[in-house]
């Protein structure tokens, strides 16, 4: 198993405390396209910010690999994250002064990897979600749909062992969430990455292969999605 | 910490993106590096203005007045005028071994010195040759007055820059010239260029200095002198021998030696300790003003840098979620902070450097005044910059920590 979640509780304390995990159980394998989803308030932020290691648990274990994560540095939280993880965010978190390939390059930048390979490598990874000719742009020059490309070029490059999409389509239009949803399946089916999108909408969940239904802190069903039968509207709703 | 040309295009961008506000930012440090340099430089070169007015003066000098008495003494009102005679200069020579030089002057001031059509205002001074020893003259043309003008009473004279400059305006070497000073003529012996302006009986750029024992006979002024210039061996403090000289005098023209007015005691050593206490206030002022004024633009920039940080909690949480360890945020802001203040600061250097030149020129530009140099050394140039180093990071300290702070949860919150 890629990912293994074990009993994983969390309570914010702010004032009143708050029980959001309550004992999560998953197991993820590599190579799979699958959604958490929930409604806002069900805890699937917080699940992602555990399982991206921005966040602590509370009590449980949290493996990815094998490898026990639980207790690091901040040093060694930010090394995981970097080799380990790349984050595909709704709002693109692209940094707005810099280009798409000085994005895309960051990640190894962080890694003391030399300019030049890592200007090559980024180059590489943009011709591979087509936006060689936008190398040289600045964010705001671009779509909603390219940002989102350049961001998933940027949590690619450094070669991941998971990919943790938050919301990837929620502020994208319905004709380039679908483009954005295919080029994660397609990168899944063709290169084999573990994908793990977090969303609350049903079609975007469709699209995966595994749904995880989270609610009130619990997971409730996993579905398997396989046959992609779901409505855009999902399973479980009358409109099916 | 990774040094490379991205850490520095990483500075650059993010100072460079904010035009305006670094630009203000680093004023406050351009103005406050500029300040102390420039202040420090005045000071200094007011200060070799106001030394260079004792040039060439003995700084173990005494040089006593007489004045009007203020004690009755052995039945002599207060009140009474006495004069300095030549035998008190004897006497301070026997009974003060150790006094290198005692030395009378004649002055009379305000006559006119001619010479063809030429004429300038000059002082009369009698002296000895010994005089030299308490005035250090700068001889340009000749000589100055010997012991065989002295013991001959020739009337011949040495004469100051000013009157040399008035007198002799096509310039070139005086000596052998006749002047006419008063009724009486002078062969030109020296010319004097020293340009202190301590005067003893008139400023030595405008003095005539004679023979003493002929301007007693010129002057009708029997065995009376004006003043007497006496020298201390170096290493022996004159504030020492003054109640023993104050005691010979005293006795000798009955008046109270305790009678501070009755004699007055130049003691130039006093005068240059006075001088060296007023600047050590001065440089104090200095460096408090300057000092501060670059404490409050450092503390500037560590409040434009903590309100940069702020608005960047996202591109920073950004960073955090895509590995990069706080240590990496940290030396990102302080390297910030360290650019501002070190461009800002060099800015400063640079341009108190060129001021205090433009000064140096328009003091120099006046032939009155004396050389003084303003500029400061290169060694204080560069602590400066070594100063302004460490206060970039102490300035970045309290913004880079709460850059630290940013967790990477925070760039998906603030949107």
């Amino acid at each position: 198993m890629l990912i293994e979640l074990k009993d994983v509780n969390k309570t914010y304390n702010n004032g009143q405390p708050l029980h959001v995990l309550k004992g999560i159980d998953l197991s993820i394998d590599r190579g799979e396209f699958v959604s958490i989803m929930g409604a806002s308030g069900s805890g699937k932020s917080t699940l992602l910010n555990i399982l991206g290691i921005l966040d602590n648990y509370d009590t449980g274990e949290y493996y990815i690999d094998g490898r026990l994560i639980k207790g690091l540095t901040e040093k060694q939280a930010a090394d995981y994250r970097n080799r380990m993880i790349g984050f595909i965010f709704q709002s693109f978190n692209l940094i707005g002064f810099k280009t798409a390939v000085e994005n895309v390059e960051l990640p190894l930048f962080y890694q003391g990897v030399s300019r030049h390979k890592r200007h090559e490598l980024a180059m590489q990874y943009l011709d591979k979600l087509g936006l060689t000719d936008w190398a040289h742009h600045y964010p705001n020059e671009m779509s909603g749909g390219q940002k989102q490309r350049v961001a998933i070029a940027r949590a690619l490059i450094t070669n991941p062992k998971i990919i943790l999409a938050d919301e990837p389509t929620g502020a994208l239009d319905s004709k380039t969430s679908e483009e954005v949803m295919q080029l994660l399946s397609r990168l899944n089916r063709e290169e084999g990455v573990t994908i793990i999108v977090v969303t609350h909408e049903s079609g975007v969940a469709n699209c995966t292969d595994k749904i995880v239904h989270i609610k009130d802190g619990i997971i409730g069903q996993i579905e398997d999605n396989r046959e992609h039968h779901a409505s855009v509207f999902g399973t479980s709703t009358i409109m099916k | 910490m990774r040094f490379d040309v991205d850490s520095f295009r990483e500075i650059a961008d993010s100072l460079v993106r904010n035009k305006s506000r670094s630009l203000l930012t680093g004023f406050g440090v351009f103005w406050g590096i500029f300040m102390l340099l420039f202040l420090i430089g005045g000071g200094q070169g007011l200060k070799q203005m106001i030394t260079s007015n004792f040039e060439g003066f003995a700084t173990n000098t005494g040089i006593l007045v007489s004045s009007q008495t203020s004690l009755p003494f052995k039945g002599f009102k207060e009140g009474r005028y006495w004069r300095l005679s030549y035998t008190d200069v004897d006497r301070l020579k026997q009974m003060m071994p150790e006094l290198q030089t005692v030395t009378p002057v004649i002055s009379t001031g305000g006559r006119d010195a001619v010479y063809g059509t030429n004429t300038s205002t000059a002082s009369v001074r009698g002296i000895y040759a010994d005089y030299q020893r308490i005035e250090t003259p700068k001889i340009r043309y000749g000589r100055y007055l010997n012991d065989a003008d002295i013991l001959q009473e020739r009337k011949v004279c040495v004469i100051g820059k000013r009157i040399y400059n008035d007198l002799f305006p096509d310039g070139g070497d005086p000596c052998g010239a006749f002047i006419q000073v008063g009724p009486v003529y002078y062969q030109v012996v020296g010319v004097d260029y020293s340009s202190g302006n301590i005067s003893i009986g008139g400023r030595s750029d405008q003095s005539v200095l004679i023979p003493l024992p002929l301007a007693q006979k010129i002057y009708n002024r029997g065995r009376d002198v004006d003043l007497i210039c006496t020298a201390a061996y170096s290493g022996i403090r004159m504030s020492d021998l003054e109640p023993r000289m104050r005691q010979i005098i005293a006795q000798q023209h009955q008046f109270d030696p305790s009678d501070k007015q009755a004699m007055v005691l130049i003691n130039t050593e006093q005068m240059f300790a006075l001088v060296d206490n007023l600047f050590m206030g001065v440089n104090f002022l200095i460096w408090l003003v300057g000092l501060g004024t670059i404490l409050a633009g450092v503390i500037g920039v560590s409040n434009i840098m903590m309100v940069t940080v702020r608005e960047r909690t996202t591109e920073i949480g950004i960073r955090r979620a895509i590995g990069a360890t706080p240590r990496d945020i940290l030396s990102q802001i302080i390297l910030e902070s360290i650019a501002l203040t070190l461009v800002a600061g060099s800015f400063g250097i640079v341009f108190a450097v060129q001021l205090l030149r433009l000064m140096e020129k328009i003091v120099s530009m006046n032939p009155d005044n004396p050389a003084a140099s303003f500029q400061i050394g290169f060694g204080l140039a560069v602590a400066a910059a070594l100063l302004l180093t460490l206060l970039g990071v102490v300035a970045g300290m309290a913004p880079a920590s709460r850059a630290m702070a940013i967790k990477p949860v925070d760039a998906m919150r603030d949107e």
